[in-house]
């Protein structure tokens, strides 16, 4: 009892309250892409690419932290949806560097996998200045690579939730937002040690196992 | 203490020291429980906190449409003329920062800048020589 009954793609599906439109979808088999989410950790809804239409809704949100409430009509692939998650994707891209931006990795980075799922078309958004830093290579155990990084923030959640580490921090703004370590220095922290659980989170590569040299 | 203390403690250090050094951080995040890089994260979000050292007198350039319009850029090359630093810089005395800063909420006089906590509009070349003479 306390179901909540919602129709997703014109299917009847019900859940538990509480239960958010991903996890409903997801139940009746019903796939909504994700980026930075993942189900093991807080949903934080920055992507957006797993943005749906619910009706009488005044915009798109976001499926993997929006709960679902009695009554609720959901399209997770009206045309809608599909431009706005497409174009998510191309401004991810946009600012996305990475030996996958070249063909042969690609199977490696997710976002590449989403923008081919979503058949994202040649690069329509031009960033004048590409983020670029150093890569970091002075932890025996995670190399970071953040000019890579596009700011999913899974690193920041799986260190916190599931190491229970907290070795990382969102700073700045806008343009200038970076995944840093104290006061934006290098990792070499004694808190991490080579659970590596930030690697595995990592959609891109700009986590990495460092070769071993 | 509670993590939503920690702007206003950030606040309070910038007003009484000028900036937020890492020392000062390292103690927040010692009182409130939180990773060093939390605090870090707030004090950068803001442009109006600053982790570096700031001269005793901190002028802000709005960077915005209607002062670009009003031509903004000339008070900045005025300063940066008077001064002899670009946006980001201090003096060598240690008299004014000079920062680039989105509105200030001033478009009714545009250009305008701030020095301080103090807004200066409508500015002209001359006027702008004025203002920073009147500052030790």
């Amino acid at each position: 009892m306390g179901d909540v009954n919602v129709v997703i793609d014109g299917e009847k599906v019900s859940g538990p309250e509480g239960n958010t439109i991903l996890e409903a979808a997801n139940e009746a088999g019903i796939n909504i892409p994700t980026l930075c989410h993942r189900p093991d950790l807080t949903p934080d809804g920055n992507c957006r690419v797993c943005v749906v239409e619910v009706e009488g809704a005044p915009r798109l949100v976001a499926s993997c932290h929006t709960p679902i409430s009695e009554g609720m009509v959901i399209q997770t692939r009206s045309p809608k949806v599909l431009a706005a998650r497409r174009t998510v994707v191309e401004l991810l891209l946009a600012g996305h560097t990475g030996p996958c931006v070249t063909d042969e990795c690609a199977k490696d980075c997710e976002l590449h996998y989403l923008a081919a799922e979503l058949e994202v078309g040649p690069p329509r958004f031009q960033v004048k200045k590409r983020r670029s830093y150093p890569v970091e290579t002075l932890s025996p155990y995670v190399q970071r690579d953040m000019g890579r990084c596009i700011l999913c923030r899974r690193c920041v959640r799986a260190c916190a939730e599931i190491a229970k580490k907290n070795v990382f921090s969102m700073a700045y703004r806008g343009f200038r937002s970076k995944v840093v370590v104290d006061c934006d220095v290098p990792l070499d922290k004694e808190a991490c040690r080579d659970c590596g659980i930030c690697i595995d989170y990592c959609p891109t590569s700009a986590l990495t196992k460092p070769k071993a040299n | 203490m509670e993590r939503n203390e920690l702007l206003n403690m950030i606040k309070e250090e910038q007003a009484k020291n000028g900036s937020v050094s890492e020392g000062a951080m390292a103690d927040m995040a010692q009182i409130l429980q939180l990773p060093i890089g939390d605090v870090y994260g707030v004090t950068t979000f803001y442009s109006f906190l600053s982790t570096k050292p700031m001269g005793r007198h901190v002028i802000r350039i709005c960077k915005s449409v209607p002062c670009f319009l009003q031509d903004g850029a000339m008070v900045a090359a005025a300063i940066e003329k008077e001064l002899g630093i670009s946006p980001g810089e201090t003096t060598s005395g240690g008299r004014f920062s000079f920062e680039l800063t989105n509105c200030i909420g001033a478009c009714d006089q545009a250009p305008a800048m701030l020095v301080d906590d103090e807004v200066y509009g409508d500015l002209t070349p001359e006027k702008i020589g004025e203002i920073l003479n009147s500052f030790d």
